[in-house]
């Protein structure tokens, strides 16, 4: 039979790779300066837009959707041609996608630092960004659904499955998180309120984490991986066992996220035993890897590519071991809202996605420039940095995690909280951050180091923008499937293969997000919560923008410990009116929860000028610009409207009113500051501020009083 | 050559592991040793003399040599302030600690050395072994046939895979870009594992919420609760009484009364809104002057701090912590009185002047500091 010819493109991966490495260095040096915050907080030099609230949430997006994102790319459009013995389906289509993909970027880079945030983790973006997103994801999608349906080899290699598992899935994830009634061109408020905007954001967050960082890079692990070790794959039935069942049951764990929240018990319950479900399937792709290297384990001393694989696979193994430990409760009643789960995502982050890309671009551009790779040895500073920096990293934080946690839980024999004063026990951790930072440090070192190395061995040879190729076309008639496995029918069906995997990517998040909607019981109304008045509505814009969730927690958990500091555990009746939800993730400084009157509004306004010369060796940085901006009266009625569009009951007509009542609870607060020699216009923004911190809670005490 | 008399041995091998296995459990038992020993006895040994006359010549000072083996570090004063409580990391340097951590991290340090060292060993000894086989097999013009380690053999068991050199046999034909498949078996323990945790689910699922055996958040949280007000109310009935009546209370200037309330003070960061003199900031008053905003005597002063004013921002202390602490901050606050730090700031509210029996006692003193 006659050969095709044809050739790979390869300016494609290129292009993708310079922007995978670019934004790695950028999204790491992000992430150090946010490390070194922690215990220098002058290091965001007082502006508002390099305070750790707004680049926290730059770096978690930059590493995510730039560095790992643009190298999930790459990798794809490489290995994809390859497995598929095709050019992709449409060059135009490939770069519009990188364009697009680079201009969201550079639009998150912009706005997420200028305080344009939903506050929804790695969700951050606003909804004109978000519909880009959505757009440039259809154009993957399609150029990659057309590569395959144009492709020369009848059978999908198990790569393949991988990435239309991620296409189809992280779809589904942005679109529905992402629902939210537009304010203005860069502010919305979501669509989902309270618990249910949680169960929503943490089904999203979970799975963007197995669907952006882990699914695509199996795919990628089983293309780069058996190459670069020259071994055939150790077992396909593995292969598709592991497949399935971790693409039906990842999506199921995400209230993981939630334990001894107020989102409803048996929702906590599914996403613990889900979790534990989770081991196995997980470390089947890690077996997968590490038993393709049987027979190559001499070569894996030498060869830094397959040094870096084999870290990355086992890191992959050991993280998805530890997630499903901490979603026990009782280790999750230890860990959540600490340290250690900084240290977990790191495992997985720096180990497996770092690690991996990094072994794919030592092997893949001494290829694409048909050359050798300028220095081993400086591949392997590179791993050692790499290794000693994960473990700089990861063993503090653990450490910090486990003494922060137990310094919140620790009683006196008198039952009162022996460190009742939370700065204590954060204070007592400051060592321990300046050591992740020295971690982070080292790993970025090596990244540099790589960036150097792979620039030489670019320039030492001479690119291939189009290698060529030849296959024999698809045969008309379909060969006999070997070893009578069914499955095989279904690799050469690449439409009934993605139709399946949708199916069974939705059961979960159907299972769990239906009831919690439509049940009235998950969700138990409290009679005393109404909605915020529009200064606080306000004050909880900016608390928004300026990012205050990445550090305070609004959920004060049913333990002991919490309800000594706190005060009553939080209810799921008292979210109702929160579009969007911020319970947030990490305590680095107190929950919020229960604020209201436990602090006067002096205290506040000085608190917020100067915390450590309020609360000694505070972290927290001052935020000075609060009290030279005024809030903006003219986008009062739009907030009110778009509200009540989510369901929040706002009188008909209470758009005209709203502004008359702001003014007046302003005009109260400013005048008790005034008595306390403190001068402030109403309108600035420390005072809508104020007014929504005093209002934090404040429904179920005055319940509580009602009952009495 | 030694070599070869050593390769002449059966099982060869073997032997590193063994002599390995010994020194690491000598290593554990005096890891071991050394963290569980009691410190008096270490004291005891510590106080032996080197050259014990009662020792007969020519035996086995074997305690000395474990002692001086444990503890060869500087100085000689190692356990003398042992019972001292301060932290260890105040001033780690000069703790009497000191050396037993250096001591035991040096010899975990020269166990994870040996170990690495041993399994080199092991390495090189095994590569001599195949060498040498190699080169015999070469001689009588053999083919050389490595043979498989336990532990690969193990291995292999263990995931059911079929050998490498059967590798054949299993080769699928799929073939991606030069990929090939194979067709190994799902180790059995995988299985087991996953099967394992799809039962544990099932019975985790039935537990909490189809028999409601064991409690949810909600319960879990009153259980706790309970528990706590048990232990509590036990904990009471074993101390003895000591109640504090703000009515009959009078100031003393007794100094742990003072010390604790000022490190009670400090650690609740009090200064944040009070200064940590007592000056005031632009949030709370001056508490060191003689004008108070909810009255300057000792009753008043006390319940301020016991109920606060939460109104004006002053938190109800009295909720998390113990009376005679309350009291404690209350004495501290109180001789804080006449310190006139720099700074501090305007008076605010009404004077208090102490009435004449009081001054006799207590303020006046303090104010004449």
């Amino acid at each position: 039979m006659e050969l095709d010819k044809f050739s790979y493109d390869n300016k494609i991966v290129k292009a993708f790779i310079i922007a995978t490495v670019i934004f790695g260095l950028v999204g790491m040096l992000v992430g150090l300066t946010a490390a070194i915050q922690l215990f220098y907080p002058i290091v965001n030099f007082d502006l508002p837009y390099t305070t750790f609230g707004r680049i926290r949430p730059l770096h978690t997006n930059a590493i995510i959707f730039a560095f790992v994102g643009n190298a999930m790319f790459a990798g794809v459009y490489y290995s994809m041609q390859r497995l598929l013995k095709t050019r992709m389906f449409s060059d135009g289509l490939s770069w519009i996608h990188f364009w697009g993909w680079q201009s969201i970027i550079v639009a998150a880079a912009i706005t997420l630092p200028l305080g344009f945030t939903t506050s929804k983790e790695y969700a951050e973006l606003e909804w004109p960004i978000d519909i880009a997103i959505t757009l440039i994801w259809v154009v993957f999608g399609w150029n990659m659904i057309g590569t395959i349906l144009r492709r020369r080899e009848r059978h999908m290699y198990v790569a393949i499955w991988f990435y239309i598992a991620t296409f189809v899935t992280v779809a589904v994830l942005h679109v529905v998180n992402s629902f939210a009634v537009p304010v203005t061109w860069m502010k919305s408020y979501s669509f989902y309120a309270g618990v249910q905007d949680a169960l929503v954001q943490w089904w999203y967050g979970h799975n963007a984490v197995a669907f952006f960082l882990t699914t695509p890079f199996l795919g990628l692990m089983y293309y780069f991986l058996p190459k670069a070790a020259n071994r055939p794959v150790y077992s396909y039935r593995l292969s598709i066992v592991h497949f399935w069942s971790l693409i039906f049951i990842y999506i199921w764990a995400g209230p993981h996220h939630l334990l001894y929240t107020a989102l409803p018990d048996w929702a906590q319950s599914l996403g613990t035993v889900f979790s534990i479900m989770l081991i196995a399937p997980s470390w089947g792709g890690m077996l997968n890897g590490l038993m393709t290297l049987r027979g190559a384990w001499d070569r894996v001393r030498e060869n830094p590519v397959l040094k870096f694989m084999v870290v990355a696979v086992t890191a992959y193994g050991m993280a998805t071991l530890e997630g499903p430990l901490l979603s026990l409760k009782n280790i999750n009643a230890i860990t959540h809202f600490t340290d250690w789960i900084v240290a977990h995502v790191h495992v997985g982050g720096l180990g497996w996605n770092g690690f991996l890309i990094f072994g794919i671009l030592y092997w893949v551009v001494p290829r694409m420039w048909a050359t050798n790779l300028y220095s081993t040895r400086l591949a392997n500073v590179h791993f050692w940095l790499g290794t000693l920096g994960i473990i700089f990293y990861a063993l503090p934080m653990y450490v910090a995690g486990v003494v922060q946690s137990l310094m919140w839980k620790e009683f006196n024999p008198e039952g009162f909280l022996v460190y009742k004063n939370f700065l204590e026990t954060t204070i007592q951790i400051i060592p321990l951050y300046m050591l992740r930072a020295v971690g982070g440090a080292l790993y970025l070192t090596g990244a540099i180091i790589m960036t150097y190395n792979l620039i030489k061995t670019a320039n030492a040879g001479k690119f291939i923008a189009n290698e060529p190729a030849e296959a024999s076309p698809l045969a008309v008639v379909p060969k006999v499937a070997s070893g009578g496995w069914h499955h095989q029918v279904m690799e050469s069906k690449p439409v009934l293969f993605t139709v399946l995997t949708f199916v069974a990517i939705l059961i979960g998040g159907i299972v769990e997000i239906v009831p919690t909607f439509l049940i009235r019981s998950n969700v138990p109304t409290i009679a005393a919560v109404t909605p915020y008045t529009p200064l606080e509505l306000h004050g909880r814009d900016i608390f928004i923008r300026e990012g205050c969730v990445n550090c305070h927690t609004q959920m004060v958990r049913p333990f002991r410990s919490e309800t000594e500091r706190y005060g009553e555990y939080s209810k799921a009746g008292e979210f109702v009116y929160d579009h969007p939800f911020l319970w947030g993730s990490k305590r680095t400084g107190p929950d919020l929860h229960r604020t209201s009157g436990k602090y006067s509004d002096s205290w506040h306004y000085n608190h917020m000028l100067a915390p450590d010369a309020v609360s000694t060796g505070s972290i927290m940085p001052p935020y000075p610009w609060l009290f030279e901006q005024t809030i903006d009266l003219d986008e009062t009625a739009g907030k009110i409207s778009a509200l009540r569009k989510v369901g929040v009951p706002y009188p008909d007509g209470y758009e005209g009113q709203a502004n008359e009542d702001l003014m007046k609870q302003a005009k109260n607060m400013t005048e008790n500051l005034g008595m306390e020699g403190i001068e402030v216009i109403p309108e600035s923004e420390i005072i809508a501020l104020i007014a929504y911190l005093q209002r934090l809670g404040k429904d179920i005490k005055a319940e509580k009083v009602a009952e009495k | 050559m030694y070599k070869d008399i050593l390769q002449g041995i059966d099982h060869i091998a073997v032997w590193p592991i063994i002599s390995f296995s010994i020194f690491f459990i000598f290593f554990i038992c005096l890891l071991w040793w050394v963290f569980s020993a009691d410190k008096t006895y270490i004291q005891k040994m510590k106080g032996l003399p080197f050259e014990d006359e009662s020792e007969p010549t020519g035996g086995w000072p074997w305690r000395k040599v474990l002692v001086l083996f444990l503890f060869l570090m500087p100085g000689s004063e190692l356990m003398a302030q042992e019972t001292s409580d301060q932290s260890f990391w105040i001033d780690p340097f000069n703790n009497p600690m000191m050396p037993l951590y250096v001591t035991t991290t040096l010899v975990f340090v020269t166990l994870v050395l040996v170990m690495v060292v041993a399994v080199y060993m092991l390495k090189v000894l095994n590569m001599f072994v195949h060498q040498a086989e190699k080169e015999r097999a070469e001689k009588l013009g053999m083919t050389y046939v490595p043979s498989v380690s336990w532990w690969t053999k193990f291995w292999d068991q263990f995931n059911a895979s079929v050998p490498l050199e059967q590798e054949k046999d299993i080769d699928l034909g799929h073939e991606f870009d030069g990929i090939r498949e194979l067709d190994n078996h799902l180790p059995p323990w995988w299985k087991g594992l996953f099967y394992g945790s799809m039962v544990w689910a099932v019975i985790y699922m039935a537990i909490y919420h189809f028999m409601g055996s064991m409690p949810l958040s909600g319960a879990e949280y009153e259980n706790d609760v309970a528990l706590a007000a048990e232990q509590l109310r036990a904990y009471r009935a074993s101390q003895p009484v000591t109640v504090i009546d703000e009515n009959t209370l009078t100031y003393t200037k007794e100094e742990a009364f003072i010390t604790n309330g000022k490190k009670v003070f400090m650690s609740n960061n009090c200064g944040s809104c009070h200064r940590n003199d007592g000056g005031g900031n632009a949030i709370g008053p001056n508490l060191t002057d003689m004008f108070w905003i909810h009255g300057g005597d000792i009753r008043t002063i006390f319940t301020t701090i016991k109920s606060g004013v939460v109104e004006k921002g002053m938190p109800a202390w009295g909720k998390v912590m113990s009376p005679s602490d309350v009291r404690d901050v209350t004495f501290f606050v109180m001789s804080l009185q006449g310190s006139n730090p720099d700074g501090a700031k305007a008076p605010q509210g009404k004077e208090y002047v102490p009435p004449v029996e009081e001054t006799a006692d207590s303020i006046k003193r303090v104010g004449d500091r």
